[in-house]
Order: C-alpha cells, then structure tokens, then sequence
C-alpha cells in the first residue's frame, strides 16, 4: 500500500512536471516583453522550503474551510443562490446543486494534493532544464528543415523532442532521487489518515516499531538500491559520457 | 529564422499574454504567502478580508519578539554556510581524483553514491538520535547539524563537480603535471580558477538544499542549534489557526532564499542543470 | 641535450596490448618523427616518453637515466600539445612562467627566461594578453614558447601543426625547424602528416599498429621503403602497386626474376610516357588534374588496376585513350606477396 503510493505519487510528479515543463518552456523560449521578470516569477517556487510549501499549499490553499478553496467554492454557491433569485435564468440556476470543496485531507486526495505541491515545486526545475537545452538547440538543423517544407509541428516531433531526450532523462533522474525520499509534505498533509509513502511508513514505524522499521528500512535501501541501478544505469551512464 | 517565421499578429499578442498569465499562477501561492503574512490571524480567515484588509506588521513584530526568529536565522545562515563549506572542501579533492584519475569503477561509485539520495532518512532515524544522544552528546549542537547536512549533500556536491570538471580539457592538467605542479597547486591554480562558475553553482545550490532540509535538522536539533525549519515546525499549529503568523515565519523563513535565487538566477540556472545540460 | 632510449617497451590498457615492444634509439640533438596513421600508437609512445602515461614493461632512458619511476617535470621533458592546453586563466607572460614558478626561480630569472623566449618567438607583445584574445599560430607560439623557458633535455610535440590552417602550417614547420637549429636540442615529433615528417626530421620512426615498421632519414624511407605499408606512407601522390599479371607481358625480362612472383611498386614520378614496345605499363586515361607545374595523370590497368603517373606536361589525348609508361629498372620496388616486405636489396 505504501508502496503503491511511493510509485503513484512519484511517477504522477514526474509526468506532470515533465509535460508542464515542456509547454512551459516551449512557451517562454521566446523573446516578448518581461521575459526576464516572467523567468523570475517561474522559478521562485523551486527555492520555497518544502516545509512551507506543503504548509501553504495544504491550509492555506487547499483547506476546504479557510483555504482558498473552500472560499472559492462557497463564494460560487453564494452567487448561483444569488441567480437562483432572478426571472428566466433563476429555473436554470435553481437546477444546479450545491457545490461542496474537496477535501485534500481524506487518504487518497492528500495523496493528490502531494502532487499537486511537488509539482509546483518541480516544474520550474523542469522548465529551467528544458529551456537551457532549447537554447542550444541548433538552428540550421530547424532552418534545413523549414527548406525541406517540414511545418513547426513535425519540426518539434522531429529534431526538438529527440534534443530535449537527454535533458529529459535528467529531469527525470534528479527528481527520482529526490521524490523517493519524499517526506516532509507527506507527513503534513497526510498525518493520521492512510496517505503514506515508504518513508513515512518507516517514520511511524521508528515511533513505535523499532524492529518493524528497521525492516522496513532494509526493504527501502534495497528498493532505493533495486531502483538506482535500473534507473540511473540507464540515464545516469549516458549523461557522464 | 525569426526573419521569416509567420507569427500571426494574434500570435504576437497571444504568446505573452500565455507566458505572464503561466507565471503569475506559479507565482501566486508565495504571492498569497506574503499578502496573506500581513493580515492578523483573525482576519486571515475572514473572507471579506480577503483581498481589501488593513494591512499589519504585527506578525512580523510578533516573530521577532516573541519567537526569537533571529536566532533561528542565524542558526540557520551558519549551519547552511559551514555545511556547505566542508562539502566544498571534501568534495571538490574527490570530485577531482574522480574526474581526471577514473579507475574502472568510478562511474559505479558516483551512481551508488547518488542513490544513497533515495534513501528515507526514517530508516536511520533512530540509530542516528540513539547515537548522536546518548553515546556522542552532540544532539542540539551546531557541529552536529554541519556534519549531517554536509553529508546528506556530498552526493549531488561530488556529482555535480564532477560534471563540471570534466569539462576541463585534459591536456591541460596534463600540461600543469609537465610544468611540475604539485597535487595542491593543480587544484589551486589549476583545477579551481577554471571550474569557479561551476563552484559557485555548486555552492549556491547546495547552500539552499541545505537551508530548506527539514528532516533532520528538525528532528536533532531542540533550541540551542535549531534552524528555521525547527521554526515552521513549531508554528504549524492545527487547522486553519494562526494563518497569519504562519505566513510572516514562513515568509520570513523563504524570503532569503527566493531573494538569493533572483540575484543568482544565471548561476542557479547553470547549477541546476547539474552541468549536464548545455 | 639528451638522448633518449626506449628498450621494449610495452603498453596495454586494460588488457588490450596496444604497443607490442618498441626499440628505439634517439640521439643527442635529433630531430626525430614519429609517424604513422591515426591510432598506430604515436601518441602513447610519447606520452609514455612525456611520464603521462605508465609504460606496462620495459624501459625508457633520458640520457643514461632509467625515467620509468621519475615524475614528467624531473624528467627534463617539455610537451606540446596538439590542442595547445594553455591555462586559460592566465595571461601569456603567466603561462609561460608557470612551470619556473613551480621550482622556486628567482622572478627575475623567470623574467629574464621568458622575454628571451618570446623574443625568439615574436610574441613579445602579448605577453600581457590571455590566450583567449589570440590567433591559433600566436597559440601555437605560445605552447612552443612554455616549453621553451623551461630550457629542458628534450622536447615533445604532439601533432603541434595539425590545428592550424594550411597557410600556417607551412610557416610555423620552418619556424620548428630553425627553431631546432638553433636549440640543437633532442625533439621527438608527433604526426600523421607525412610531408612534416619528410621535411623536418633528421630521422623518421613510421609505427604501425603498436610496432615499429621501419627507422631511417627521410631518404632513406622514401628510396628503400622496408614494407608495402611503408611505401605507400611515404611519398606523395602515394606509390603505385602492380602484380607481374599486370605488367606488360615482356616486361618482367626487363625487370628482376623476383618479379613474377612479387608486388611491384612504382612511384607516380618514376613512371615515364613511353612507345607500346618499350612500356613496363600500359593503361587507359581516366583524369588529368593539371596542378601547373606538373599534372596527375590518372589511369586504369586492363584488369581495371587505378595508377596515377605525374608528367611534366598533360598528355594531348581524351578519356579512355590508351598510354604507355616505362620506369628505370633502379627505381622500382619488389615487395613480397605475403608479408609485404622488401625483396630487392
Ligand atoms: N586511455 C586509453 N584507453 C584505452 N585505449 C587507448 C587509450 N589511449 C589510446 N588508446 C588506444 O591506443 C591506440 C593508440 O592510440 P594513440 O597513441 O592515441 O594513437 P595515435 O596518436 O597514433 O593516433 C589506439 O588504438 C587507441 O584506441
Ligand atoms: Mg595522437
């Protein structure tokens, strides 16, 4: 279960981050007014402490009472009542339901709500690598294609996405090492309900269990161990060549 | 390219209207940290407070005074500073031996190395409080928060100086061995003077891992040696309390950091690409 | 000045033996030049001379010194390297100073010692410069000139020219070559070109696969080349090769008995036009590159064998014309069949 969560939480980050990173990037490699200050903007969240982070993100954000989120939602409920009132559109209206926030304390919306956090954190990190990379992407390759008749659509399968596949991997890698040992955000957003990685499992464990979290932190360094080799064999060999 | 590329004029418009909107989204929530940090803890929650309220220092007051925020500051600027001082002076002589005198297995060790990153910190969690407490007597001691935070950084410390210094040519540590330069002198007037924008990086890097980690130095440290994330630790009262005073520590404790990256955005940028991407 | 003595030695790495007992013997004041094509083993056999590289067995002499154990800058060797390694960091006059600074010289020793060199080398007015702001000749000069001041027993360079572009190549080999005359100092030199070993070395060591395939003057290679391999290294446009089947049918009589059974090499500017009676060679016109001074005439043997002959004058005739060629009989060479070495004495 805790497993299942580990690899949920971590492989939900990494696409997401990956996807986000990409537009992103894509996005900003352009030169437009305030490039510089919209670079800034993007890449604050990555030096927030995860502690604050998952503080921020869990009450003052995700709180379905006094977060955002819980405003947000009773603040549209307000204002569907509010047409409910008016003629003609006021029977549409009454046909909604009321909206109620989502909870992100419950056991498997904390786990979303993790993500969700991480990959605030995270994406600037991606967008940073990519557009790093996107930058010395080379341009006669692209002209070559334009000569050739190839559109931006297939110029960006083609010759832009095999670019980024080594920064991709990198990405990849370095987030990996540092979301499988994911702790701090699990253990605020998740204290108490069943939303639990592996080293939070080991965590509770050592409060109570010495034996069991010993065990359970063998199994973990054989994990890490069993992972490192399959994942950075792969992409962590060809990026020191 | 750009002379010929059709952007239409809807385009033009479009793109940076994307971009800005994409920031201040990521933005937003240390936007909402701060605004939020001078509301008082009753109004925070009020929501016809929410954006129009009158604006207070009293959190920030309230730090200082009462919660002793300068010593956790400082803690943390010297613990962060030694701790990646020392991983600085050990891993640059391991990075270096490393990239320019490989054995068959180098590359093995610094993936292994790496991995060890992967490992929960739970799972040595009590042989590390049982150790450092009771047979060391160094619990809640600056050293021992150094030690630890060095330590949990070397691997990306070596790694990512490791990627930097092999793009040192080799001839021409070669060239400094014909000149007769000592093991000391090659990493001073040598090794050093070339990679300093991939030390700085390093530094700068490791620098922020080490001000944000909040595992241990939550969990080994009382008063005397206690960082700001003992500090977040401490203010993270129940549900939807004290939003206003946790937003002033917590803005308190992110401001430098955030501020650093802006003024070292190039080096940062450089540094987080691991040296791995040109 | 010294001389250097290599007695077989040996290196593999990692199991993989690359250089298979090299014996070799330089003289005081030599110019000597390894060559050979890429990855024969030049630059490990100098490097292994340089202390860059450990030598698997054997030993490797600097005078009557074994240097086998003696660390690079003790072992009275200066190199320079192809890529020119300068410290970037530094300004010319620092680079050049660098290695008297690492044995305590006196600065105005140091000062002395590296204005002489740059003077010799007309850098004398980017000694305040840093390598970065300099042409790839004035580089060049620079590396020469770091390896100078340190005024040492012998001086390696490894393929020094080969980053420089065709114009400057010339000069800067001349500028090697005085410099040699007036150092009179021992200098092992790195290159697959073989016009820079012709024109600069003393002695010419041509290495092939971690072997050494022959040792001697430049004109020694060039009239009685050991092997096949050799004689098609040495010698520009390369030397032609036939089998007695190619060879017009009498022409064997003209030549030794070895023949019938040996390779038989020719050099392009041996081959003269001559009658169909009196031709060694006969062949079809397939190009003329006209250089001038003198044009390369390229051909086909009936068995469809290509073979280029260099005549003053480019023959009057179309494609696909038939041409006939003799040679003094002194000037061609056997080559066993099998080995590929040397027949004729
Ligand atoms: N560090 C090394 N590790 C393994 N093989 C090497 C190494 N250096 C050179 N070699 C091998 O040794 C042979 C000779 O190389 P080298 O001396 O550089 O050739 P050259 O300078 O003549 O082009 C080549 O086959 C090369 O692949
Ligand atoms: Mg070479």
């Amino acid at each position: 279960m805790a497993i299942q969560n580990s690899v949920l939480i971590v492989s939900s980050i990494l696409i997401l981050t990956v996807i986000l990173g990409l537009l992103i990037a894509v996005l900003v490699n352009r030169t437009f007014p305030g490039r510089g200050i919209v670079r800034v903007l993007l890449i604050s969240p990555f030096f927030v402490m995860p502690a604050v982070n998952a503080v921020l993100w869990i009450n003052m954000i995700l709180d379905p009472v006094l977060g955002l989120n819980g405003l947000a939602v009773s603040g549209l409920n307000e204002l569907v009542a509010g047409l409910r009132d008016f003629p003609v559109i006021g029977g549409f209206f009454a046909m909604w339901p009321e909206l109620h926030p989502i909870s992100f304390r419950a056991t498997q919306t904390s786990a979303y709500a993790v993500i969700m956090m991480v990959t605030w954190q995270w994406t600037p990190f991606a967008v940073l690598i990519f557009m790093t990379s996107l930058q010395s992407e080379d341009e006669s390759q692209k002209e070559a294609a334009m000569l050739d008749g190839a559109n931006a659509w297939s110029q960006f399968i083609n010759l832009t996405v095999p670019h980024l596949a080594r920064p991709i991997a990198i990405v990849v890698m370095i987030q990996s090492i540092f979301h499988l040992s994911l702790y701090a955000e699990i253990e605020i957003v998740s204290r108490g309900n069943g939303n639990k990685n592996l080293p939070y499992l080991i965590g509770e464990f050592t409060s109570n269990n010495i034996g069991a979290a010993s065990a359970t932190g063998i199994f973990a360094v054989i994990l890490a161990n069993v992972v490192a080799i399959f994942l950075l064999r792969m992409v962590g060999k060809s990026l020191m060549d | 390219m750009a002379a010929v590329a059709q952007t239409s004029k809807l385009g033009k418009v479009l793109w940076p209207v994307l971009a800005w909107t994409i920031a201040l989204i990521f933005f937003f929530p240390i936007f909402w940290l701060v605004f939020t940090s001078f509301k008082t803890d009753a109004d925070a929650v009020k929501p016809e407070y929410l954006f129009f309220f009158t604006p207070t220092l009293e959190n920030y007051t309230n730090m200082t005074e009462n919660y002793d925020y300068w010593r956790f500051a400082i803690n943390s600027v010297i613990t962060s500073t030694f701790a990646t001082g020392f991983a600085l002076i050990v891993g640059v002589p391991a990075a270096y031996a490393m990239a320019f005198d490989p054995s068959r297995h180098t590359k093995d060790i610094l993936v292994w190395m790496l991995s060890t990153k992967m490992l929960p910190a739970a799972a040595v969690l009590y042989p590390m409080t049982f150790l450092t407490k009771n047979l060391l007597g160094l619990f809640d001691t600056h050293f021992l928060v150094i030690m630890v935070l060095c330590l949990i950084n070397l691997p990306i410390v070596i790694w990512m100086l490791f990627t930097y210094f092999k793009e040192i040519p080799k001839d021409i540590i070669e060239a400094g061995k014909m000149d007769g330069v000592s093991t000391w002198g090659e990493i001073k007037d040598i090794l050093i003077p070339l990679a300093w924008g991939g030390i700085a990086s390093t530094a700068l890097l490791t620098f922020i891992f080490c001000w944000n980690e909040a595992y241990w130095t939550v969990r080994l440290t009382t008063i005397d040696a206690a960082t700001l994330s003992k500090l977040i630790e401490g203010n993270r009262a129940p549900e939807g309390l004290f939003f206003g005073r946790l937003s002033a520590v917590s803005t308190a404790a992110v401001a430098p950091i955030v501020v650093l990256g802006w003024f070292c955005q190039k080096q940062l940028v450089q540094g987080l690409t691991f040296g791995a991407v040109k | 000045m010294a001389s250097v003595t290599i007695r077989d030695v040996k290196k593999s790495y990692g199991g993989q033996q690359v250089m298979h007992g090299i014996d070799l013997d330089v003289n005081e004041g030599e110019f000597v030049v390894f060559v050979g094509p890429s990855g024969c083993g030049k630059s490990t056999l100098l490097r292994m001379i340089a202390g860059l590289e450990e030598t698997s067995s054997g030993e490797i002499l600097i005078g009557d010194k074994v240097v086998n154990n003696v660390a690079p800058a003790k072992r009275g060797v200066a190199m320079v390297f192809q890529s020119y390694a300068l410290y970037p960091h530094m300004t010319v006059f620092n680079n050049m100073a660098f290695g008297l600074k690492q044995t305590k010289t006196a600065p105005d020793e140091i000062d002395r010692r590296v204005r002489e060199a740059a003077e010799v080398l007309q850098i004398t007015d980017y000694l305040d410069r840093s390598p970065r702001n300099l042409s790839g000749g004035q580089r060049q000069r620079v590396a020469i000139g770091r390896a100078i001041v340190r005024d040492p027993e012998v001086f390696l360079f490894d393929e020094p020219l080969s980053n420089l572009d065709a114009a400057l190549r010339v000069q800067t080999r001349l500028e090697i070559a005085r410099l040699h005359e007036r150092l009179q100092s021992t200098m092992i030199y790195v290159t697959h070109d073989q016009v820079e070993a012709m024109t600069l070395a003393d002695k010419i060591v041509v290495l092939r696969d971690g072997r050494i395939e022959q040792v001697g003057s430049p004109i020694d290679l060039y009239e009685r080349p050991a092997s096949m391999f050799v004689a098609g290294f040495i010698g520009s446009p390369k030397m032609n090769f036939f089998t007695s089947a190619e060879l017009v049918v009498n022409a064997i009589k003209k030549l030794a008995a070895v023949a019938v059974v040996a390779n038989i090499g020719i050099r392009p500017e041996h081959l003269t036009a001559s009658t169909e009676k009196g031709a060694l060679i006969g062949g079809t016109l397939d190009l003329v590159e006209q250089l001038g001074e003198y044009a390369l005439v390229h051909l086909n043997t009936a068995a469809g064998v290509p073979f280029i002959a260099k005549m003053e004058k480019p023959p009057e005739v179309t494609k696909g014309a038939q041409m006939w060629f003799t040679a003094n009989p002194s000037l061609v060479h056997f080559f066993a069949q099998e080995s590929g070495l040397r027949i004729n004495t």
